[in-house]
């Protein structure tokens, strides 16, 4: 039932780049039922003290990457947890490399992340890679963009997000994007994933639960999609 | 730095290839200064500059305050270098200064306004160090090229030489905290009747305290990040206005700032608060060049906001307003779309806001359409919004997330098949939103606009 989901999404204050909060503001609009959970920065974590059925992150600068790496650090092992118990897990633009061993500054100086995923990130703050996506997910094809300083390495083949048809997946030399593992789909595809992709935004509502998901605006959603599908080639 | 053989050389081709542009009727506000640069990587550096040098820098209005404050210096008998028509990254620069310079490389002028890119900084501040360095305001700008504030201002607070005075928005709490070491004053404007308690736009790019992350509490919000702020834990906060409005009066279309005490009024020339403080800010480095009131009024007296930005006309009782509104730029488009929302009036508005040459070559990174306050166009006001380009379906959808009836919406992939749905019934005003790079579809969108009012409305 939708009515009785829960969203959480954490720290939109800054949590926000490249458009990316819309994610949730298209899925209010596909689930205007659900309960939509905004935790500040400086708020206890939702997920941390009950059941959720969405965690959304965003993408963020370098320097709040670190900050909540912090913040997320003393709940490890409840994230961990949670993935195992299919809580669906949206974690876009670099928001994925909290997940991972670590982040590398150019320097060499290392950032120590989460991990829970067997991945690591280099910065290279001198380079920003721009390129568009598309790529396979399960049977969806997967349109967007990536606009980054970072890249991720580290063996994503039995839980990647997508198969790339178009562009780069965690790093250059990579075919394979992002993680999905249980629900846990983290991707650095952003546009917001959710408005270019109507078919994924139905496959999440339907890993929440639901039976019959909802899709706003599905025909106006659905010719953008098409269109990009036919020029990204 | 001294010059040496190298930047002869350098310096003589670029004169060379300068000179051959020009006699080809070319372009030669970029090369030459690229020449120079890849010849002799440290030219800028080495070639003669002016006495004194104001820098313009930041994410938005640093062309319209170029504009405007070489007009008024001149107008004050002052002649200067500038790179108004080339480019405003080292290049550029490089460019202006061979133009300017005689055949052994010296200045005759004594001083110089040059816009400055800001992602440019650190190819720039080494070699050429402003004397003052205006920073107008830190936003998200294109997201391949600036990615975030936070980057921007990184770049900025390395590169911005120790001895430059800046000249800064005090309303900007990014632009406020750059290089604290640096000498400074700053311009703002006094809490508006308009202004908020909270922020009613998407992004907000410092909402906690950068320096202990608590939240920060608003005196007031005009949008965005800009308004004043204090951190609720620590001393973090907007700092003391030097140049500060502290009246506005929108009939008399002027403003009164208070420097050291002392209230001075002078004409807004525009009632955009965006120009607002675009004029704030050249009044502001007039008076640290020394200037009185009457020097600042003739400097400012008959200028207006140049065409390819803004323009109006009344045709048979209907006001059409061209307002450059740069795609991929998120807060310069919320801010058109604010202004529009609140002119009075019913109105039409026309966006032709897609990047030509991705849509000619490629497919447009469309997330900056999600920072951008569409949600100001969902206004009983605006009767009719047609949108066209390569990226309509897009532009649909995001009018639609902005909860916009979709009754009202004209979507279309050719911009020039729009007019003819333009519903002049009822509508006081039709606003033309355009790229920096759609000016001639503008121009032949506003030739249409005009046939049909002319037409219609006789």
């Amino acid at each position: 039932m939708e009515e009785e989901k829960k969203i959480e999404i954490l720290f939109p204050e800054f949590c926000n780049l490249a458009g990316d909060s819309s994610n949730m503001r298209y899925l209010r609009k596909c689930m205007p039922k659900a309960e939509f959970i905004e935790t500040s920065f400086d708020e206890e974590m939702t997920f941390t003290k009950e059941n959720v059925d969405l965690i959304y992150l965003g993408p963020m600068t370098e320097s709040r990457q670190e900050k909540v790496i912090e913040k997320l650090k003393p709940y490890t092992d409840t994230i961990k947890q949670k993935i195992k118990e299919n809580v669906t897990f949206l974690f876009t633009g670099n928001a994925l490399e909290i997940m991972g061993k670590y982040i590398e500054n150019e320097d060499g100086s290392r950032i120590e992340g989460l991990g829970i995923f067997d991945i690591y990130s280099k910065r290279d703050m001198l380079n920003r890679h721009n390129s568009l996506f598309k790529g396979l997910f399960e049977d969806i094809e997967i349109v967007g963009f990536k606009s980054q300083f970072s890249m991720s390495y580290g063996n994503n083949e039995n839980c990647y997000f997508a198969k790339v048809e178009h562009g780069i997946g965690m790093n250059p030399k990579s075919q394979l994007e992002g993680i999905y593992d249980h629900h846990f789909i983290g991707t650095y595809v952003i546009g917001p994933i959710l408005i270019l992709n109507p078919l994924f935004t139905k496959r999440v509502i339907e890993m929440m639960g639901v039976d019959t998901p909802y899709l706003a605006f599905a025909q106006e959603t659905m010719d953008a999609y098409k269109q990009r599908l036919k020029e990204i080639h | 730095m001294k010059k040496n053989l190298r930047f002869y050389v350098a310096f003589y081709l670029a004169k060379l290839a300068r000179w051959t542009l020009k006699v080809l009727k070319r372009n030669a506000s970029y090369f030459p200064g690229k020449l120079a640069i890849t010849i002799c990587p440290d030219f800028l550096g080495r070639i003669d500059k002016p006495k004194t040098i104001i820098g313009v820098t930041g994410t938005n209005g640093k062309t319209t305050v170029c504009n405007i404050l070489e007009e008024a210096l001149r107008k004050n008998g002052y002649e200067l270098i500038d790179n108004h028509l080339g480019s405003n990254v080292n290049s550029g620069i490089a460019s202006s200064l061979i133009e300017e310079a005689d055949n052994r490389g010296r200045q005759k002028k004594e001083i110089a306004v040059f816009e400055l890119d800001e992602r440019s900084a650190v190819k720039i501040y080494p070699y050429l160090v402003p004397t003052y360095l205006v920073c107008t305001n830190l936003f998200r700008d294109s997201l391949r090229r600036n990615a975030h504030t936070e980057f921007i201002f990184n770049i900025l607070n390395k590169s911005i030489p120790k001895e430059t005075k800046l000249i800064l928005n005090g309303d900007d709490l990014l632009v406020s905290n750059l290089a604290k070491e640096n000498e400074r004053v700053y311009f703002g404007i006094g809490r508006l009747e308009t202004d908020e308690d909270t922020c009613h736009n998407i992004v907000q790019d410092i909402s906690i305290c950068p320096n202990c992350s608590s939240k920060l509490e608003w005196e007031f919000v005009r949008y965005n990040h800009i308004g004043r702020a204090h951190c609720s834990k620590c001393d973090f906060c907007s700092p003391q206005i030097d140049y500060e409005v502290t009246q506005i009066d929108f009939e008399q279309k002027n403003m009164t700032i208070r420097n050291n005490g002392i209230e001075e009024t002078y004409d807004i020339m525009n009632d955009n608060i965006i120009n607002i403080y675009n004029v704030l800010t050249v009044i502001s480095v007039l008076k640290e060049l020394g200037m009185t009131k009457e020097q600042i009024e003739k400097g400012l007296e008959g200028q207006k906001i140049v065409d390819t930005r803004y323009s109006e006309e009344m045709i048979n009782g209907i006001k059409v307003v061209t307002h450059l509104a740069k795609g991929l730029n998120p807060i310069a488009c919320s801010r058109v779309f604010d202004y529009v929302r609140k002119q009075p009036g019913n109105k039409a508005v026309i966006m032709i806001l897609d990047n030509l040459h991705d849509a000619a070559t490629s497919s447009e990174n469309t997330a900056w359409q999600y920072d951008t306050d569409y949600e100001f166009l969902n206004d009983d006001s605006i009767k009719q919004i047609l949108i066209a380009g390569a990226r309509y379906l897009d532009g649909l959808v995001r009018l639609e997330i902005a909860d916009v009836d979709k009754d009202k919406i004209i979507a279309k992939r050719k911009e020039l098949e729009l007019v003819q749905d333009l519903d002049l019934e009822g509508i006081d005003k039709v606003f033309i939103l355009h790229d920096l790079h759609s000016t001639e579809l503008r121009d032949r969108i506003k030739e249409q606009v005009r046939e049909k009012i002319e037409k219609e409305r006789k």
